[in-house]
């Protein structure tokens, strides 16, 4: 579990929730905070996915059609529904999750890895041609705009406003998301079913000749895995409040969470946060080389996979583990 | 349904369904020799449509002439991508994620280069045949048959290959077991690097044979990777005959699909048909020898 979560995984996480209100004092402008705004959204994408890819070793490549799913099916019930997105973002978590049921189910079955792989990645494509398709609901390709923010909230006098354009509300509400997010895949982690999720990567026959019911296993941390990546698209939707198929189920929505993943560190707990800041922020900043960027995602990517395989998170892990020496707190701190 | 329309819709399946085949055929060898998913094999596409423009265009060359350039070129180049980023790779733990990621990196790193270097400009090549055939009553250009006649002479060479000469045997008993092959004096490094150049020429094959009827692009690769992997699953994995069976299937559906719902929904039918069959057939349609 070290390997995973690090050494103290709710120290760390502390700190980052300190990092998060540190933030929120500073004298950010606001194009500052639509970027960590953007990377949080991201991170919490990242997690999900993670679970899978990393945690769990699935090698699902599909997930930004669960994104899509939550982004698309939450803008439709807020925008033609009427209800408050409040209320809608869960109706696209619950319908990603169920979406990660239903393609779950026959590939789950397999233990082979490129029938994962390629029949997640069909699905994807699947989700976007059909947001594409039905330009009735959706508008296609020209974009779903028009979706509703999340309603303001009241504390007595002050009012906190959401959506674009009101990025400190937008910050503090995703900020609150990640945290309750990763708060909880924290907690279910450190308890039987994290273990359980190792055990199953590191060897299925072992954890199965141990009475695991893996394909259960599997099944369940596949729906929330894709709950969780449903939860993030519907939050997106209503933060961007404009959609298009390409650019939520795209093959760039897949490399750049690959990359996200793989540079902050597939398996590791606090991976995806350090990819997501990190690549969001540096996108940003390569926003005038636009032409670049993807060429720059899939060279980073090759040379993650060459170089630092662990990524950034498994580079601090391997020097705590060397400084300290490694048996020893292998098996104290695996708790 | 006349019988013109119908036979126009099998012919066109079966057009498709070529392209489709070849692609997942070379998938397929690779996957049955190294047990490697190749995500930038779609690329190949790509950079074959390019080369054999700039050869048949640019310089005016005959098209055979720069048809065979092309080949040679794409082969040396899917050799290279062997040996550089997915050979380093293999004795890694870990190594079949790896190369999954590797190769998709590469891939979108080979289509943005193209970008950079070709834009955005959308071309294609004059027909290399003229002429119509008439067949009962319907009309079809000589150029789009042939691509289904080129495309089947090639894959049955590949077949006579892998099956009746000594060459075939030495990549088949690799793909059987790599490190009895290496003991028996059998160089398995360089079988898997050939296997890689073979599929590199029979996607390349298909990149030119489409270039005159589709426009070459950054990103013309990207729908044929997700059929020939559709097709190598649907024909069993690495599966050679099953993904050339997988690929015709797969066209015709399309074809028909077609008739019945816009074109646009013609990629959902195609995927969907795919993990249908999963659901009831996880080890394919076809699951036979292994290449």
């Amino acid at each position: 579990m070290t390997e995973i979560l690090g050494r103290r995984p709710a120290l760390s996480f502390l700190i980052c929730v300190g990092l998060f209100l540190l933030t929120l004092v500073l004298p950010l402008n606001d194009y500052v905070l639509h970027i960590l705004t953007l990377s949080l959204i991201f991170a919490i994408f990242a997690s999900g996915w993670n679970l899978t890819l990393g945690i769990l070793g699935l090698k699902t490549l599909g997930h930004h059609a669960f994104f899509a799913i939550g982004a698309y099916l939450s803008a439709i019930a807020a925008f033609y529904g009427g209800v408050s997105p409040w209320l809608t973002i869960w109706v696209g978590a619950v319908l990603a999750a169920l979406a990660g049921l239903l393609i779950g189910l026959p590939i789950l079955r397999i233990r082979s890895m490129p029938h994962v792989a390629i029949v997640t990645l069909a699905f994807a494509e699947i989700v976007r041609l059909i947001f594409s398709n039905l330009k009735d609901i959706t508008r296609g390709e020209l974009g779903f705009w028009g979706i509703p923010p999340f309603d303001p909230v009241s504390f007595g006098e002050t009012t906190i406003r959401f959506g674009l354009g009101n990025a400190w509300g937008s910050f503090i509400l995703v900020g609150l998301f990640f945290f309750a997010v990763q708060g909880g895949l924290l907690l279910l982690l450190r308890s039987r079913p994290g273990l359980t999720f190792a055990a199953i990567r590191d060897s299925e026959a072992a954890a199965e000749s141990l009475g695991i019911n893996f394909g259960a296993w599997k099944l369940a941390a596949f729906a929330l895995s894709a709950g969780i990546v449903g939860l993030s698209g519907a939050i997106y939707a209503h933060y961007v409040m404009i959609l298009t198929p390409t650019s939520v189920a795209g093959p760039e929505m897949l490399i750049t969470l690959l990359a996200i993943i793989i540079v902050g560190g597939a398996g590791r707990f606090f991976g995806p946060l350090y990819g997501a800041l990190l690549l969001t922020g540096s996108l940003e900043l390569l926003r005038e080389f636009g032409d670049y960027r993807m060429l720059l995602y899939g060279a980073l990517v090759i040379g993650f996979v060459f170089v630092a395989p662990q990524g950034i998170a498994g580079l601090k892990f391997d020097r705590l583990r060397r400084r300290r020496g490694h048996g020893t707190n292998e098996s104290s701190s695996s708790a | 349904m006349t019988a013109p329309l119908f036979l126009e819709m099998a012919i066109n399946g079966l057009i498709s369904g070529s392209i489709y085949a070849l692609v997942g055929s070379g998938i397929a060898l690779v996957y049955g020799t190294t047990r490697v998913l190749n995500f930038a094999h779609g690329e190949l596409l790509m950079i074959a449509g390019y080369l054999v423009l700039f050869f048949a265009v640019t310089l005016g060359w005959n098209v055979l002439l720069a048809s065979v350039v092309t080949l040679a070129l794409v082969g040396s180049i899917g050799a290279a991508i062997q040996r550089i980023t997915i050979a380093p790779l293999l004795a890694r733990e870990d190594w079949a994620f790896r190369v999954i990621a590797a190769t998709i990196g590469l891939s979108i790193f080979l289509q943005s280069g193209a970008q950079i270097v070709w834009g955005e400009q959308f071309r294609t090549l004059p027909y290399f045949f003229d002429g119509v055939v008439s067949l009962g009553g319907l009309r079809m250009p000589v150029q789009r048959l042939s691509i289904l006649v080129i495309a089947l002479l090639l894959m049955g060479l590949c077949a006579l290959v892998l099956y009746r000469t000594s060459l075939g045997r030495i990549v088949r008993a690799t793909a059987q077991d790599a490190e009895a092959a290496l003991a028996v004096g059998i160089p398995a490094g360089l079988v898997h690097t050939s296997v890689f150049a073979i599929s590199a020429v029979l996607a390349g094959a298909g990149a030119i044979l489409l270039s005159p009827i589709l426009t070459v692009n950054p990103w013309m690769g990207v729908s044929f990777l997700l059929k020939g992997f559709a097709v190598v699953i649907l024909g069993g994995l690495g599966s050679f005959g099953g993904a050339v069976a997988a690929g015709f299937l797969l066209g015709l559906i399309e074809a028909a699909s077609v008739m019945v719902l816009p074109t646009e929904w013609r990629d959902v039918v195609a995927f969907t048909f795919l993990i249908a069959v999963i659901w009831v057939r996880p080890n394919g349609l076809f699951a036979g020898r292994e290449a």
